[in-house]
């Protein structure tokens, strides 16, 4: 299903839609106070961006210097090419060390290679430990943001979840009997795991240590309780010092959900003193997205959910309309890269108003990218006749630089100028059943001769 | 067992061909010029203003020795107590490298010299050699962190300057008691980590 029709069904109840975009333009807002408050932050963005730029270009040299630091540290290194290997690795290094139970904090890595159903078939107990995981975990249901993985429930619905997996007291959707109740399940789970999985925010080349960031301690509650500890890492997670730690933990928590960091940050070198500790870096299609000029900035991402948070698309269709284990903004250009037929709509799931360029603190051009996609996908894609005609008209628009310069930067423009079909019909989910905000102040022509005038 | 071993050298090297291959042009390592950061601020100020909006609690010590006083007025319930702080009498739990991290399952609270402070994000970092046992500041009900005023930094560029010899093994930036907001955005602090933070600035 096109990723409208998917949206449609979100948009079905509409208190919930609602509930769901104001959320998470809330999270947006207290990003903008945090940054806000940051002296430099745009030079901060800056070196973000420049350094992953050169973590890409030299990245070949940057993973044998970190694993060889990592192996120094006593650190065992694996290389996986794709989901099935990564898999692989994970299950021998369980299988070693007889592991029946395994505790998992959030790692979006996972979840795109599918290694949870992958251990249970082969019996070993794969429990999530993020709250927000462990619930849609409970529901049988995939992360809908990665950030938030189940902004899209509201909390009457965890309530029954909990009663019926948990054995919990109806409770109107207390959070805080919930997260208690939540807290000594889990408690239960990290004191018997055996193995602890974690991903990986920023791995270092120049230590072979790594970061991972969380608010509720569970990543760390798993590691130091298990006598394994399995990390799992896309390979451009790399940073070429320790010291670029500091443009990234600065930009990463205030993107994400405006706290000035996450409360832990921890950094791992070597394992504690008994215990072992394992890196398995992914390719995953990777290095093929590297090497698409137009695209390979898409592997800058520190995965801060920003792009979610301010997309109104995203707000209004939910990340589950996405049908890829990265949604939203971020997710459209990702997913292509990997199955161009399956995700064609979703570089369409945009206004391409640049919202999310303007909040990525890596400064990733995603909207200027989706543009990219939409070019590529009309020449390879077979369309159904109804977009064909909307791609025409917007196609005009988007052909001409100028325009879509301006156009780029203003989602209003689109409101005012795509014709009526386009926004109110069945392909755009988002724009139904809610008044769109009436453009005024003149036509585009007036406005752009203005803005000539004032440069 | 064998055919495993092969099969991921295979990758490592295939890997590493397809990304000499694909990669752009080398650009240039960018440097980071400090000066663009600072700013002329008070340090504990501020630090007490962002441990406070990340749900932490400090107080100012004129001396440690007060310390044990406060602990008691704030967590007079505490009895299952580990205390890494050598000015601190309040332990009862003792521990070492041996220690089964899944004893310490039922503390109350635990005391730890924190190596310094970051005023831009309240947060403090501590490393195992701080605490011993790594769970130790995970695990325990209650946390308290105690940081020198001459420990405080303005931001994380000096804090990884002031970091960088150390014997890196395990450390932890921490700022604040460990929360969710996972149901419907609603921000409940105590989620798998530390119920609370106090800081003693000394
Ligand atoms: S693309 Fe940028 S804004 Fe979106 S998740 Fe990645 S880093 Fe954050």
């Amino acid at each position: 299903m096109a990723h409208a029709d998917e949206a449609a069904i979100f948009n079905k109840d509409e208190a919930k839609v609602d509930w769901h975009d104001k959320a998470l333009w809330f999270v947006r807002q207290k990003r903008d106070k945090s940054a806000h408050n940051v002296q430099g932050w745009e030079e901060l963005r800056n070196l973000a961006s420049a350094l992953k730029a050169n973590v890409l270009s030299n990245l070949d040299t940057y993973l044998l210097q970190f694993e060889e630091n990592a192996k120094k540290n006593g650190v065992t290194v694996h290389w996986a090419a794709n989901a099935e290997e990564h898999n692989k690795i994970v299950h021998s290094i369980l299988v070693k060390h007889g592991v029946k139970r395994m505790v998992k904090s959030k790692s979006m890595l996972t979840e795109e290679c599918h290694l949870n159903p992958y251990l249970e078939a082969n019996n070993i107990e794969v429990i999530d430990t993020d709250l927000g995981e462990r619930i849609v975990q409970l529901a049988k249901e995939p992360p809908s943001h990665i950030v938030l993985p189940a902004i899209h429930k509201k909390k009457e619905e965890v309530d029954v979840l909990f009663q019926e997996h948990l054995g919990t007291k109806p409770c109107d959707g207390d959070p805080q009997y919930l997260t208690g109740e939540a807290r000594k399940h889990l408690r239960d789970k990290f004191l018997k795991a055996e193995a602890a999985i974690t991903g990986v925010n920023f791995a270092i080349a120049d230590t072979g240590g790594f970061v991972v960031c969380t608010n509720e301690g569970n990543a760390d509650m798993g590691v130091h309780l298990a006598k394994v500890h399995i990390a799992c890492m896309g390979m451009e997670k790399l940073i070429p010092q320790e010291k670029h730690l500091g443009v990234f933990l600065r930009l990463l928590g205030r993107s994400a959900t405006g706290q000035p960091i996450t409360t832990y940050s921890s950094h791992f070198n070597k394992p504690a003193p008994g215990k072992e500790m394992h890196i398995v870096i992914v390719d995953n299609g990777r290095t093929e997205q590297l090497s698409r000029e137009d695209f390979r900035a898409s592997l800058h991402c520190i995965r801060c959910g920003a792009c979610m948070n301010t997309c109104p698309i995203y707000r209004r269709s939910g990340g589950h309309s996405y049908k890829s284990t990265i949604p939203g903004p971020i997710g459209s250009i990702l997913s292509p890269g990997l199955d161009l037929k399956k995700h064609s709509s979703l570089p369409f799931a945009s206004t391409l108003c640049g919202s999310c360029s303007d909040v990525c603190p890596v400064k990733i051009n995603i909207h200027e990218q989706l543009y990219k996609w939409r070019q590529i996908i009309v020449k390879e894609v077979p369309q159904p006749g109804v977009k064909k005609n909307i791609l025409k008209i917007a196609g005009r628009v988007l052909a001409n630089s100028a325009m879509y310069h301006v156009a780029g930067k203003s989602a209003r423009f689109m409101l005012k100028y795509a014709p009526r079909f386009v926004i109110y019909s069945k392909l755009n989910a988002w724009g139904k059943a809610r008044d769109l905000p009436e453009v005024k102040n003149g036509n585009f022509d007036d406005w752009y001769k203005n803005r000539k005038k004032n440069e | 067992m064998i055919g495993i071993k092969t099969e991921k050298r295979m990758s490592r090297e295939s890997i590493l061909k397809a990304v000499k291959k694909n990669k752009p042009e080398s650009l240039p390592l960018p440097e980071i010029d400090l000066g663009i950061f600072e700013e002329n601020i008070n340090l504990v100020e501020t630090f007490i203003g962002n441990l406070n909006f990340v749900g932490g609690r400090a107080i100012q010590l004129n001396n440690i020795t007060e310390m044990d006083a406060e602990i008691k007025k704030l967590y007079p319930n505490a009895s299952k107590i580990v205390s890494c702080v050598k000015e601190s009498a309040l332990g009862t739990i003792s521990i070492d490298k041996e220690t089964d991290p899944h004893s310490l399952e039922d503390i109350d609270l635990a005391i730890i010299k924190g190596e310094l402070a970051v005023a831009e994000n309240g947060a403090i970092w501590v490393t195992d050699q701080d605490f011993t046992i790594r769970a130790l500041p995970f695990i325990t009900n209650d946390l308290v962190l105690v940081v020198s005023t001459n420990d405080m930094y303005l931001h994380m560029h000096h804090v990884y300057e002031a970091i960088a010899k150390r014997d890196r093994t395990f450390g932890v930036f921490i700022s604040g008691p460990s929360k969710t907001a996972d149901i419907e955005q609603c921000l409940v602090v105590g989620a798998h980590g530390a119920m609370s933070l106090t800081v003693f600035i000394v």
